[in-house]
């Protein structure tokens, strides 16, 4: 099993006392990167849920500075101590509440800064699972935590909505949250115990805050809002006890009676900063913010040098104990490794692209993920590109630029990709971009079909096809396995087949075709199309005309025959491998998933599920959906479904009972495939394994590569969650709450009738035909099979008999 | 091609075949990334790069340093995914080992001076992490790769020995200078020795299962294998041919018959960069088997410019096998400034050509430094349609789908969910009457068969007849002439008739024939049939099948046209003949029949009247020999 895709860019890494080595919190794990390389040398594997923070204990000598030591705290409610050199867990502390953020100011002061107390104490910020029966739920809680008696001291610092991110200052002595335009910060006391009392300092702004930093040094904090303002005040916290301050004193900016001496402005960012932090020698400060820019400022002066055209959304500026390295999180799912005083990028650890938010009018057009059989997943990006990501060696192939874009956040989005589409065996993409009209004049879809040749994985454009259906949009692209045809459909009724015209006469090219034409046209009905697919050999296309499934041959562009109706429009299509069938998912109210048999013309059986995404493999009879849970049964508190939205199913074509099924988390948005599985041989013990792998990818990007026939590895973890058996009846339990609105099922009279069809004796046969629930019950055609079936076994038994 | 020569490139695939190696000689190590095609990591002055050694000066840099040997290793066998330890350990022409963390990107630990002269080989069992160095000195080192302490050191050889293998299972090294010595590991007792080689081997390797070794020594155009296990003395048992020496071997030899994909493969790759590669069943088709070559195609490029370097294959590895005889062999070719990393499946005979994209070394998009020739310059170029782009497409057969019945209940089931339920419980019981009627005719159709063979002893059921002679009453609605078309169930019906009804449906289908109200076809099965099996009927009543039988001869002849069946009719006619003939003369029936006929006998006189017609009319259909017999 491999999982992967993961972000990140959830937290801030955190630099090993060497530098060496980037700690990057990626999901339920720790990912330890090294500097040099840009490769993973490492993971801490421990935690269940996701990792929020992670704090390598400071070196306090020299010659302590290979030691590898760090805390980290997670959502799981637990708080580990590790030794990430081996790497291995030496403690882990449970705390019972999601932890969001932890911050340790002791461990960063140094000896000489206050004699350590014996007892180490972490500042957590925790979600308070006992709900108050408030108005308003304060389920965010500052707490302070005994590390070394882990125990929750007695002081709640503070209560607020939702659970805050902690800065701390980086010599220990303040730590401090945002609350709206409020910054609030904490001295840490000298003399830590359970029942120090801390105190507290506010500082008022008039816009939210984002995002705020302490100077090493100084008393001194920076804090970026919304609207792109930093705010640095000095000397804050200087005041004592029981003198107030007055208006009229000498303190310019401080809003109120804030306990500062002065506040100054900045404005540069155009929008709202997610980055503020200090140099470690307290000189600068840097900024960045949605443009993708990073600013250093001359903390004296305000003097400003810039590092431009990082192309993504900054996230996270951590600077490291080498003062010649630091590193920025983008994003777009990359931790960029600066060469500190020039700003030069060194090296660049780049994951899978996190999913974007499009336009609310084009997220029905947009398909998700399109996959190989090696193993290769194309997304699309919020850049206008395509990322070609390997799912088995979780890393980034390439990236293709569909069309170019100018990382400005305040441009308005005028081109989306909304479509990509890789061939079976990864050697030509297409992608589809529709360029948003302005005032209703100029808008344009634009298919394109890129070519890789087979030596680097980089893909070329090949053809440019504007407008492919006129007017309208394309509503999906399938290839055709063996051959290089593809096929687009479009929502004005009619489909196009494209043809490579092979460039094999030609000699010495790089690539192995040159252009793409069309090669036929066809309709159905005048309705309009909404997916497409070929068959595992390629013979056979099948066309969903909106509620029916049409059957072509490709080469002579015939109709071949015509399957009956769905519920709603079809989605998706998908042939099922060594088998007459094939698989529909159709959208609208009455979402459903039908399995047809070709053969026949007949709807095989179906189930009534939101279907998100289907994938068949093309060795055997078995296909996999990714369905979504029903409200009801999410808001059912059934404690197998808690906090899954999704299933998978995995079902083979001849009964419609799953043959297996995970219940997953952001099943919305997600992806389903089978890639061939021999890259894996080496790992597992080999054997002769017919089937694919099964990958999943979530609406996160996080995504699993299982052997659906072979699970016992899926236990523990957070993507995927249950063994089949188990999942199999919940999952029955599920549906059944779903087909309650349906018109009572006379269990009874057809157990009746069961009984009157049944002249001989009913045998098992008659059994488990008729028992299960109402929606899984076989069709006419079905029935008449087994019956005679039945009829045939049951003579010569009788034979033996007499 | 003589221009290039691998013969001095050093390179190493990761286990997991993700990253490649590369050293040519500067003392740099190129890391580069098989998936991307891209440099990954560059080493250059490896000492320099860890704190731990950072007093260790060592002068000139990376040029002084000139690396003799690497090899990558894992620690755990093949794991990929475990992120765990996966070392690339170089030996130096000083004498040192050394290994690099590569993804960490440091010198994981060093031995300096292990083998004075210059460390020559480095090899590694999968089972046991164990490396084995040796070099000038004839010493074997044992070396704990992950710690990088000396396990054991041992006299190999008295001479410089030029390469060395370990048995995958770590029971054994071979060495070599010149020859080929095998030792035990455990105590360095010497347990074969194969002589053959005239000079150093260059490369040498154990077998998966290490029954044989593969080497190949310096100057010699040809791998040889050995087996391990046989007398003392041997000499090679095959020898695999080249063009060049080869730098590089491979080899997946699997022997045991029963598990698929089992034969031998070897892959080798010369000092020219080309690839060989063979496969065979067995070590004697191993020995006939002709080489399979994978080569890059030199048409493009070189020979016009860039004679320096000519572009070649410089790794490869054999990565699984495909088929008996075919491999999957991921192979790096191209410049060492910008090698190509691509998975090919070679088949044995089909010998391979890559093409080199030599104008796109050093920038990977399409500008290329030199104008590329004009036919490129095409090929590059993108094609741009525009909306008008389905002009000459095929457009659809049109084409008229009938939608049959079940279709349309499938329409109905598809609806709604209530209906789909409705539906299922009401096909439930739909299929259940069909079911029942269907078997229910079944067992009546049998009834009827019985009935028949059983006929004459009287167990005529009264009711099946009943159908039966109602069907014959209004013959032509009820048998339904053109939908029988099975001859056991015309014979089934017609059997089933009463004798008067079958002559007047046989007077009926004749009048029908005439008036060709029925096709000849359909009509003449039937009538047949019923000359056949109510000939004693027909023979008995001889005033109106005397008409009917001649008004019929007389179609017979009208139609001479519709031969076939006509001729099938007057064969049968001349078997009611001859019933007719035995009829006379006592049964040679069965004895359940002949109570019936006995009935019938006393119009046996009838009969011969009724024959005399037929002959008359089988006279004028062309055939005499029935007068002849009357």
């Amino acid at each position: 099993m491999i999982r992967g895709g993961r972000s990140y860019v959830s937290t801030s890494p955190a630099f090993s006392n060497d530098a060496k080595r980037l700690l990057v919190c990626t999901g339920s794990t720790v990912s330890i990167f090294s500097t040099l390389t840009g490769l993973q040398v490492a993971s801490l594997d421990g935690h269940t849920a996701l990792v929020t923070s992670v704090i390598v204990v400071p070196a306090s000598s020299p010659g302590s500075r290979i030691l590898c030591y760090c805390w980290t705290s997670s959502l799981d409610g637990t708080i580990c101590y590790w030794d990430f050199s081996v790497p291995e867990m030496i403690k882990k502390i449970d705390v019972h509440l999601p932890i969001f953020s932890m911050v340790i100011p002791t461990l960063l002061k140094t000896p000489a800064d206050s004699e350590r107390s014996s007892d180490l104490y972490a500042y957590i910020s925790a979600q308070n699972i006992n709900k108050s029966e408030r108005p308003k739920p304060l389920i965010g809680q500052l707490r302070k935590f005994n590390l070394t008696k882990s125990f929750i001291g007695g002081i709640t610092l503070k209560e607020t909505q939702r659970p805050e991110i902690i800065t701390v200052c980086p010599s220990g002595r303040f730590f401090g949250i945002l609350s709206k335009n409020k910054l609030i910060i904490w001295k840490v006391p000298d003399k830590e115990s359970d029942q120090a009392i801390l105190k507290k300092i506010v500082l008022h702004h008039t816009k939210k805050f984002s995002v705020l930093a302490f100077h090493p040094s100084q008393r001194l904090v920076a804090a970026g809002d919304v609207t792109g303002r930093i705010l640095i005040w000095r000397g804050f916290g200087n005041r004592t006890f029981g003198k107030p301050m007055k208006y009229d004193e000498d303190n310019p900016g401080v809003r109120g009676d804030d306990d500062a001496e002065s506040c100054s402005t900045w404005h540069w960012h155009p929008t709202d900063i997610n980055v503020i932090a200090f140099s470690s020698d307290g000189a600068y400060l840097y900024s960045g913010g949605t443009e993708g820019v990073l600013v250093v400022w001359q903390l004296d002066t305000g003097k400003k040098k810039f590092l431009p055209r990082i192309g993504s959304p900054l996230l996270y500026f951590v600077d490291s104990p080498d003062p010649t390295l630091a590193s920025i999180s983008c994003a777009d799912n990359r931790i960029l490794l600066l060469k500190m005083p020039y700003l030069g990028i060194m090296k660049s650890i780049s994951g899978i692209k996190l999913p974007f938010y499009a336009p609310e009018a084009f997220k029905v057009m947009c398909a998700g993920y399109a996959f190989d059989r090696a193993g290769v997943v194309a997304l699309r990006t919020e850049d206008f590109h395509v990322q070609i990501y390997s799912l088995l060696d979780d890393r980034e192939i390439s990236e293709v630029v569909v069309c170019e874009r100018n990382h400005q956040p305040a441009d308005e989005i005028t081109v989306v990709v909304t479509l990509v589409t890789l061939s079976q065996d990864g050697s030509v993409m297409s992608t589809v971009e529709v360029r948003l009209p302005e005032e209703d004049i100029g808008g344009l879809t634009c298919l394109k079909f890129w070519t890789s040749t087979s030596q680097n994985n980089q893909f070329e454009l090949s053809t440019v096809i504007y407008e492919p259906h006129r007017d309208s949009h394309v509503s999906s692209v399938a290839f055709r396995p063996n051959r290089p045809m593809a096929v687009t459909t479009s929502e004005i009724c009619d489909f196009k087949l494209w043809v490579c015209n092979d460039g094999t006469h030609r000699k010495n090219e790089l690539k192995p075709s040159s252009g793409w034409v069309c090669y036929a046209v066809g309709s159905y009905k005048r309705r309009p199309l909404t997916a497409a697919a070929f068959s595992g050999d390629g013979s056979v296309l099948a066309v969903a005309a909106d509620t029916a499934i049409t059957l072509w041959d490709p080469d002579r562009n015939e109709l071949v025959g015509v399957l009956g109706n769905t519920l709603g429009p079809i989605k998706a299509l998908s042939f099922i491998g060594q088998s007459e069938y094939i698989v529909a998912a159709s959208g609208g109210p009455k979402s459903q998933l039908s399995v047809w048999n070709m053969s026949q013309f007949t709807i095989s059986w179906s189930y009534m599920l939101q279907v998100e995404a289907v994938a068949s493999d093309q060795n055997s009879s078995t296909f996999a959906v990714l369905a979504l849970l029903p409200k009801s049964v999410i808001q059912s508190k059934e404690t197998t479904f808690v906090g899954r939205d999704g299933i998978i199913l995995l079902f083979d074509v001849k009964q419609p009972q799953p043959v297996a099924s995970w219940s997953v988390t952001k099943a919305e948005g997600g992806g389903l495939a089978f890639v061939e599985a021999n890259q894996l041989e080496d790992d597992i013990s080999p054997g002769t394994r017919k089937h694919g792998l099964l990958a999943f990818i979530n609406g996160q990007h996080e995504y699993v590569l299982f052997d659906p026939f072979n699970d016992q590895e899926l236990v523990e973890h957070s993507v995927l969650v249950r063994k089949s058996p188990a999942a199999e009846e919940t999952v029955y339990a599920g549906y059944a709450s779903l087909y309650g609105e349906l018109p009572e099922f006379d269990w009874k009279k057809n157990q009746k009738a069961a009984s009157e069809v049944v002249i001989m004796p009913s045998e098992r046969p008659w059994e488990t035909i008729f028992s299960g629930s109402s929606h899984t019950l076989p069709p006419l055609t079905k029935l008449c099979g087994a019956f005679l079936e039945a009829l045939l076994q049951k003579r010569p038994a009788a034979v033996e008999k007499s | 091609m003589g221009s290039s020569n691998i013969r001095d490139i050093l390179t190493a695939f990761s286990p997991s075949l993700d990253f490649l190696a590369i050293s040519s000689g500067d003392g740099r190590i190129k890391i580069w990334d098989t998936s991307k095609g891209q440099i990954q990591t560059e080493f250059a002055d490896i000492t320099g790069g860890h704190d731990t050694n950072q007093y260790i000066k060592r002068e000139g840099g990376h040029l002084s340093v000139d690396y003799t040997c690497m090899k990558w290793l894992a620690a755990d066998g093949k794991k990929k995914r475990k992120l765990s330890s996966s070392f690339l350990v170089l030996g130096t022409g000083s004498g040192d080992v050394l290994a690099l963390d590569v993804s960490a990107g440091q010198l994981k630990w060093r031995i300096s001076d292990c083998h004075p002269g210059g460390v020559s080989v480095i090899s590694f069992s999968k089972r046991n992490s164990c490396t084995f160095t040796s070099g000038a000195d004839g010493m074997i080192c044992e070396i704990d790769f992950l710690t990088g302490n000396l396990v054991q050191k041992f006299q190999g050889s008295t001479k410089a020995i030029s390469s060395m293998v370990i048995s995958p299972d770590g029971s054994m090294v071979a060495t070599a200078a010149s020859q080929l010595k095998i030792l035990s590991s455990t105590d360095h007792r010497k347990i074969h020795k194969f002589s053959g080689h005239p000079g150093a081997v260059r490369c040498m390797i154990f077998s998966d299962d290490g029954k044989y070794i593969l080497s190949s020594a310096v100057g010699e155009r040809y791998v040889a294998i050995w087996k391990i296990g046989g007398g003392k003395k041997q000499s090679a048992i095959c020898v695999l041919a080249m063009e060049d020496p080869a730098v590089y071997i491979d080899c997946r030899i699997n022997e045991n018959k029963k598990t698929p994909n089992s034969g031998l493969y070897v892959l080798a790759i010369s000092e020219t960069g080309i690839c060989y590669f063979w496969c065979a069943k067995d070590i004697d088709g191993l020995r006939t088997a002709i080489p399979t070559k994978i080569s890059l195609s030199s048409e493009e490029g070189f020979s016009s410019r860039n004679h320096s370097v000519a572009p070649s294959i410089f790794a490869a590895k054999l990565q699984d096998i495909a088929s008996p005889s075919s491999a999957h062999i991921f192979i790096a070719f191209g410049f060492l400034v910008k090698p190509h990393f691509q998975k090919i499946l070679v088949s044995l005979g089909e010998n391979v050509k890559l093409k080199s994209s030599s104008d796109r070394v050093l920038f990977p998009m399409n500008q290329s430094l030199t104008q590329p020739k004009k036919g490129q310059d095409v090929e590059t170029k993108v094609t741009a349609l525009d909306r008008a782009n389905a002009e000459d497409a095929l457009l659809p057969i049109p084409k008229f789908v009938e939608s049959n019945e079940r279709f349309k209940t499938q329409k109905h089931l598809a609806l709604n969910p209530d209906e789909v339920i409705v539906d299922l419980v009401k096909s439930r019981s739909q299929p259940k009457t069909e079911e029942t009627q269907g078997s229910e005719k079944n067992i009546s159709c049998k009834q009827i068969s019985m009935e028949d063979q059983l006929r004459s002893l009287g167990i005529l059921g009264e009711d099946s007849l009943i159908d039966k002679s109602q069907l014959a009453s209004s013959p032509f609605t009820d048998i339904g002439i053109g939908s029988i078309s099975s001859h056991k169930k015309m014979k089934a019906s017609v059997l089933s008739m009463t004798p008067a009804k079958a002559s007047g449906l046989l007077e009926a289908l004749i009048a029908a024939w005439k008036s060709r109200s029925f096709s000849a076809e359909a009509v003449l099965p039937w009538i047949n049939c019923i000359l056949i099996n109510h000939s004693s009927h027909i023979i008995a009543h001889d005033e109106v099948n005397n008409r009917m039988l001649h008004s019929l001869s007389k179609t017979v002849k009208a139609r001479g046209t519709a031969l076939q069946l006509l001729l099938q009719l007057f064969g049968r006619l001349h078997l009611v003949l001859a019933q007719v003939d035995k009829a006379t003369h006592g049964g040679s029936q069965g004895p359940a029949e002949e109570d019936p006929m006995d009935g019938i006998r006393s119009d046996e006189d009838g009969d011969e009247v009724n024959d005399l017609y037929y002959g008359h009319e089988d006279e004028d259909s062309q055939i005499s020999s029935d007068n002849d017999e009357e």
